[in-house]
């Protein structure tokens, strides 16, 4: 069989990637359906009853809780990705060009972000939703999730700028602030961007898993949790399925936004 | 404060420029003529530089007692064994490195910073990706405040004398190694410095495109009567583009020799002057090379 295809038609090759892809789910989808008749056990439910309950989400919304659509969970989930990875960026950023610029300071705080870093994030969410209050726990624990990536991509981005750059700038006249603005920003854009993918992916990871405690009681992590204590197991694989497409276009839309930067930049960090 | 350059901040250097576009409009290559004729003003001296570079547990002298004077509208090379310090100077005196002792004039002035009155070249071109040619090009008008409208006329202008005018909005990855080189030029000359650095300018290029450029700077150097102060590993390099050649020993560097080159240009590499010195310089530099 040949595992290597090399086709230089630019549709051809697309119908190719598009069948392997549409072969890949169906496949997925029969593995799955496999277990579940081998489990044969509600926990576990059929590709088809898990899809037949996504179909109910979408028409009526949550069959437990009247009223509430899988519109305004997933929006409930989006809001706190987006306050926590808002919270990270900015608080990353100038924290990042600091670090980056300056050795006092990285060698001051690496011990903290060392310690700090392999820390699963989710481990803060029963401490961060007393602290913060069942609303923000889970936005806090979103924002430690993003805010470490973030950090350290900013870092790296700082330290590998091109010093030849700066230099040409200089002997065209530019001040400490101008090499700031239009030579030092710049060049860290791509790697920011880098930082950005990362961090959307664990944010995303972040505050479902956050959304599980019980006491959160909004969003689709809480949605999904909800629905396990209810032993309807069929509404909570539906949730799950949301979660991975709504993860998939996220990941997507960070990788094309960080191409199109990178691109637009001029730097390959690839 | 990098903008503390020996001019005055608010001085005629656009004013000078004026004349300067002027000049090079109306007599174009008869400033060849006069060169070696009028009086000799220097436009940069450097006087009894010295670098020592610290490292944990030694020090090394790079530069020992440097002195030159630069004269408006020269072309002079520095050229040396491998690793003698030529970069160190040249960064000197562009004030992107303090020197240990000694001083750097331009027009009487001490320059202890980098200033737009000194332009670089680098060999490795120092562009920015993420600028269009023509943004490149505009860069140091930009830091200075020029408006946006004069900045893209002058900008184009000076594009189209490097001859890159079809890549005014083209970004630089796609360009090759020689157009970049030319954009590195363009963006230094729009800045009409009293001296433009140029630091191997031409040694990351294939020989090919290395000859085209020199043919290049040699045009550009007589219509705008710049003063260059070139480094090259060449000699032939150094001798087909020169006024004059200073020649260095190894670390720590000394003049060796300086060497005043009389011949008009364009000068024939198979003249049997040229390659008489050309030898003459080369054994010299071997001798510096296995000694060290």
């Amino acid at each position: 069989m040949k595992l290597r295809y090399d086709v230089h038609n630019k549709y051809h090759r697309f119908a190719i990637r598009s069948a392997v892809t549409v072969a890949s789910l169906i496949i997925f989808i029969y593995v799955w359906w496999i277990a579940a008749m081998l489990a044969n056990k509600s926990v576990l439910p059929t590709p088809y009853r898990a899809f037949e309950a996504l179909l109910h989400l979408i028409k009526d919304g949550d069959p437990v809780q009247k009223g509430r659509t899988l519109w305004s969970l997933i929006w409930l989930s989006i809001l706190k990705l987006g306050k926590g990875f808002g919270l990270a960026f900015i608080t990353a950023l100038p924290v990042g060009l600091l670090l980056g610029n300056f050795k006092l300071f990285r060698e001051f705080f690496s011990p903290w972000i060392e310690m700090m870093r392999p820390i699963a994030p989710i481990a803060w969410a029963p401490i961060f939703v007393i602290l913060f209050t069942v609303g923000n726990g889970p936005v806090m624990v979103v924002f430690i999730g993003i805010f470490f990536p973030l950090l350290t991509n900013i870092i790296f981005g700082v330290q590998k700028i091109d010093r030849t750059l700066v230099d040409a700038a200089r002997t065209l006249g530019a001040s400490d602030w101008q090499i700031f603005t239009k030579v030092l920003a710049p060049s860290a854009v791509p790697y920011v961007m880098n930082g950005i993918k990362t961090g959307l992916g664990v944010g995303w990871m972040c505050i479902v898993a956050a959304e599980l405690y019980n006491t959160t009681l909004s969003g689709v992590g809480y949605y999904i949790k909800f629905m396990i204590d209810c032993s309807r197991y069929d509404y909570a694989f539906a949730g799950i399925i949301v979660i991975g497409i709504l993860g998939f276009l996220t990941t997507g839309l960070a990788e094309c936004l960080s191409r199109v930067v990178s691109k637009r930049m001029g730097v390959d960090i690839r | 404060m990098f903008i503390q350059s020996c001019f005055q901040k608010d001085g005629g250097r656009h004013t000078i420029t004026k004349t300067d576009d002027e000049n090079q409009d109306e007599h174009s290559f008869a400033s060849e003529i006069y060169k070696g004729t009028s009086k000799e003003e220097t436009v940069m001296k450097v006087n009894h530089l010295r670098v020592v570079y610290h490292t944990d547990d030694n020090e090394t002298v790079a530069v020992e007692d440097f002195s030159l004077d630069i004269e408006k509208g020269k072309l002079i090379s520095i050229v040396g064994p491998s690793g003698c310090g030529k970069t160190t100077i040249l960064r000197c005196l562009a004030g992107l490195l303090q020197p240990t002792s000694g001083e750097i004039l331009v027009n009487n002035k001490k320059c202890v910073s980098p200033g737009s009155d000194r332009g670089m070249v680098f060999q490795d071109f120092a562009l920015f990706p993420w600028r269009t040619v023509r943004q490149n090009v505009e860069f140091g008008l930009e830091i200075a405040g020029v408006s946006k409208g004069v900045r893209k006329e002058r900008a184009l202008k000076y594009i189209k004398a490097v001859g890159l005018e079809k890549f005014a909005d083209s970004r630089i990855h796609e360009l090759s190694g020689g157009m970049k080189q030319r954009v590195g030029i363009a963006r230094t000359l729009i800045m009409h410095p009293a001296v433009i650095l140029m630091d191997e300018p031409f040694g990351a290029l294939d020989a090919q495109t290395r000859n085209i450029m020199q043919e290049q700077l040699i045009k550009i150097f007589e219509q705008s009567e710049k003063t260059i102060v070139f480094i090259t590993h060449s000699v032939d390099e150094a001798l087909y583009l020169s006024d004059r050649v200073v020649l260095l020993s190894k670390r720590p560097s000394i003049i060796h020799q300086i060497i005043d080159i009389p011949w008009e240009r364009p000068r024939n590499r198979a003249d049997p002057e040229f390659t008489n010195l050309r030898k003459k310089i080369l054994d010299y530099l071997a001798g510096q090379n296995v000694i060290g």
